[in-house]
Order: structure tokens, then sequence, then C-alpha cells
């Protein structure tokens, strides 16, 4: 009886759902009683390794368009249309797989070669591209667990873009996010991609963004979105640099904040 | 609210949680098919409705439609499913007690993703969702409450026994074999 009364608690101590009492409670508990302890440190080490390593899954764009094709398909307005919507899609569907084994050949010739080609530059590319989002979930992490999160503690840029030009030999873009939610917290010196990069890092409600900068000479790009160890990953090249924005926000508030990194970037 | 306004609002209000919704779908599901088939029929349920939604609440809004349609679809199509709810706490209690000289916090720490997704996948389907939605979409007991149709004290029963088949999956009590060594009282758990 004693044990399933804790484990509930426990659970909702750790999720912070107690009262203030509750937490208070516990809190006391834990100071005395390792087995306590080690339960609680348990169902952290759960909630931390569930959060990073189980899929998110996140919606196909196939699904994503059929939805988007019920515009289309709600205008009749019947009762039940989620089924007529599905099958007003198979249509097209039918068309596509009449056209492709047309001529199975030179269609599978077709797709075979140009799936070789972008295979090679695929690949080269995405080892690349693997190893920066690597790197930036790492040092994303490391600076949320460890004690080293800012090396300036500072909200007023005019302090941190100072310190961070001095120690980099070039100078990033440094700004408040005009966010709701969002604080400037400070920057820091960081290692990416095999060189020196500026990290800025901010706040957005519980979470810590990581927007690290450095300079690339290439021309401008969109953001290219990537999911990795269930952080949300967004890079691009603008004005000369090469932006790298991570959290752990969700999908939404990520789109928020990657436009307002580029926005104060681009002022 | 003509056709257009509708549709304007149900691409603000619902579409952002459109991977929140197929998550459920499929952790629920299991299957990508069929979640992609249930959250196209959630969807099309939540624009006919869409014009009763306040903007707050639009995350647990649609993923309570999201879920009724999950079940309604398991009903019909594996029945044979069984919908593990409040059940007499027998096999979950041994669980709880496992013990192991290597603390179990170690174990899970270690636990690879393949592990950790087949681990959730294994549980009850009723325990399931409410994990996927504390752990995976971190959404508040008030609102996972709600999104299941269960009161506030299920839910945390409910996620302390999902927790505690989790920790049995992913730490299991190390060989009994190792406890018989004798060893000094007071080294007892802790390395």
């Amino acid at each position: 009886m004693n044990l399933n009364d804790d484990s509930w608690k426990l659970n909702a101590f750790v999720d912070g759902e107690l009262d203030l009492a509750g937490q208070l409670e516990i809190e006391q508990r834990m100071e005395l009683d390792d087995a306590l302890r080690q339960q609680v440190e348990t169902l952290r080490a759960l909630s931390v390794a569930v959060r990073g390593k189980a899929d998110r899954h996140e919606a196909p764009a196939a699904l994503r368009s059929r939805i988007s094709a019920m515009k289309h398909a709600i205008r009749p307005q019947a009762p039940t249309t989620a089924r007529r919507a599905q099958s007003a899609l198979r249509p097209v569907a039918t068309a596509l797989a009449g056209w492709l084994s047309w001529r199975p050949l030179v269609t599978s010739m077709a797709a075979a070669a140009v799936f070789a080609v972008t295979l090679n530059v695929a690949l080269l590319q995405s080892s690349k591209q693997e190893r920066l989002m690597d790197e930036a979930v790492a040092s994303h992490v490391r600076s949320t667990v460890g004690p080293h999160l800012v090396d300036v503690l500072s909200s007023d840029h005019h302090t941190v873009k100072p310190f961070l030009s001095s120690k980099l030999g070039f100078s990033p873009p440094v700004a408040e996010l005009p966010l709701p939610g969002s604080v400037f917290v400070g920057g820091r010196v960081d290692y990416l991609d095999g060189r020196p990069v500026a990290a800025l890092v901010y706040r957005q409600g519980d979470h810590v963004v990581n927007s690290f900068v450095w300079p690339e000479s290439a021309s401008d790009s969109k953001p290219e979105f990537a999911t990795e160890r269930g952080y949300r990953i967004a890079h691009w090249l603008q004005g000369g640099m090469h932006h790298c924005v991570i959290s752990d926000v969700n999908r939404e508030e990520f789109q928020r904040v990657v436009d307002a990194v580029r926005a104060t970037a681009a002022s | 609210m003509g056709d257009e306004e509708n549709w304007r609002r149900f691409e603000q209000l619902a579409m952002p949680h459109l991977d929140a919704a197929y998550n459920l779908a499929l952790w629920i599901t299991r299957n990508t098919d069929d979640a992609q088939d249930v959250v196209q029929d959630a969807l099309m349920r939540a624009m006919r409705y869409i014009g009763s939604l306040r903007l707050e609440s639009a995350r647990p809004w649609l993923l309570q439609i999201v879920r009724h349609t999950c079940y309604t679809w398991l009903k019909e199509n594996r029945p044979q499913e069984k919908v593990l709810l409040d059940d007499p706490e027998d096999a979950w209690r041994d669980l709880a007690d496992a013990s192991s000289t290597e603390p179990p916090a170690i174990a899970i720490r270690k636990a690879e993703r393949a592990q950790i997704n087949a681990a959730i996948a294994a549980l009850p389907v009723g325990y399931r969702e409410v994990f996927v939605l504390r752990e995976l979409e971190e959404l508040a007991y008030n609102d996972i409450a709600r999104i299941a149709e269960i009161p506030i004290g299920t839910v945390m029963s409910r996620l302390a026994r999902a927790r505690a088949l989790m920790r049995a999956a992913l730490a299991p009590a190390t060989r009994p074999a190792l406890r018989t060594v004798p060893r000094p009282a007071q080294t007892g758990q802790k390395p």
C-alpha cells in the first residue's frame, strides 16, 4: 500500500505536478532516504532517455497533402466526408500508377540512373551535414547539462558582441529576439565543424535555444530543418554567415524562433 | 462562417498540431498506414467542429478527437486488442520492486533508441497513450486527463504503471546469483 501511494506521488513529483507542499515533502524525504532518491533518479533517467531517444513521429508529406486536399473535398458539406475524401484521392493514385507501369523498363532505368547520381551527391553532402548536426546536438546538450551555458552572462548585446568578436576574429550578429517569452541569456565560444563559432543563448519559456554562427562565404539559402535525437535543428546561410539554431521547443515555436533569428540577422 | 473562413481557422488552429496528432495515432495503432487514415478521418471530424473551438485549447482538443478516432478504429479493425484499463494491481506490484546491484538509472541511461521504442510499443495501449502524451508531447496532467477522458487520479496511476513497466523492460534486475555473494551490510545497494 505504501509502495503504491509513493509511486504515483513520485511520478507526479518528477513531472512537477504536485502542489508546493507535496514537492517540498518529497524533497525533504529524499535527503534522508537513499532508496527514495534512487527511485526519483530512475524516473528522471527514464524521462530523459525517452525524450532524447524515442521516436516522435512527424506527419509524412503524403498525409499533409491529403489533409490539404480536404479543402476541396469539404465543400459539399456532407455528413460523412472522410471516406469519400479518401476515395476522391484514389483516382489520382491509380492514374499515376497506370502511367508508371506504362513503360516499366524505361521508367525504372531512368529512375535508377537518377537515383544513383543523386545518391552519390547526397551521400557526400549528407555525411558532412550529419556530422554538423551531430556536433550541434552535442554542443547544445553539453551547454544545457553542464555548467558552461554561457561565457558572458548578459542580456545586453553591447556587452556580448565585443566579447565574442575579440575571441573569434569575426563579428557575429547579436540581438535579442523579438518574440514573446524569449530571453537573451548571453553568449559563448564553441566549436563546430572544426572551427570556433559564436553561440548565442536564449531561453524560450523553459527551453534553451542555442544559435550558432560562423562565417562562410556562400550565397544565402533557405533554412533546412531536421530533427536529431529529439532536438530540432535549422541551418541556413545568410549575409556571409552560417546559422545553425537548435532547441527542444515544439515545432511551431521552433519555426517562430528561426524566423526571429533570421529577421534579426537581416537587420 | 463560410467554408473559406472555416478552412482558414482550421489551418491556423488545427494544422500546427498535425505532427502531434500523427505521433499519437501512430503510437496507438502502431502502423503507419492506419495512423495516416485515422488522422485524416480525425481531422475531417475536427474540421466540422472547428467553429466551436477556442484558440488556447487547440492541441488537447485535436488530440482528443484523434484518440477517439483511434479507438473507434481499433474497435472496428482490431477487436482482439485488449484495452487494458484499471486492472488489479497484481503483475505490476512485482515489477516495481525489482532490485538490482546496478542502479536502474544507469541501465536506463544506456538504453538504445530501438530498445526504448520497442518498450513503449509493448505497453498496453491504455498506459501507452498516457505515457506518450506525457513524455513525447510533454502535456500537463490536466490536458492528458481531458484527452484520454479519465480523471487526473487515473492519469497518475496509469503513468506510474507505464513507467514501472518501462523500467522493468529497460533495467531488468541483474542475475539473482550476484546477490547471494555475502557483502558487508552497509554496501548493499549503492556502489
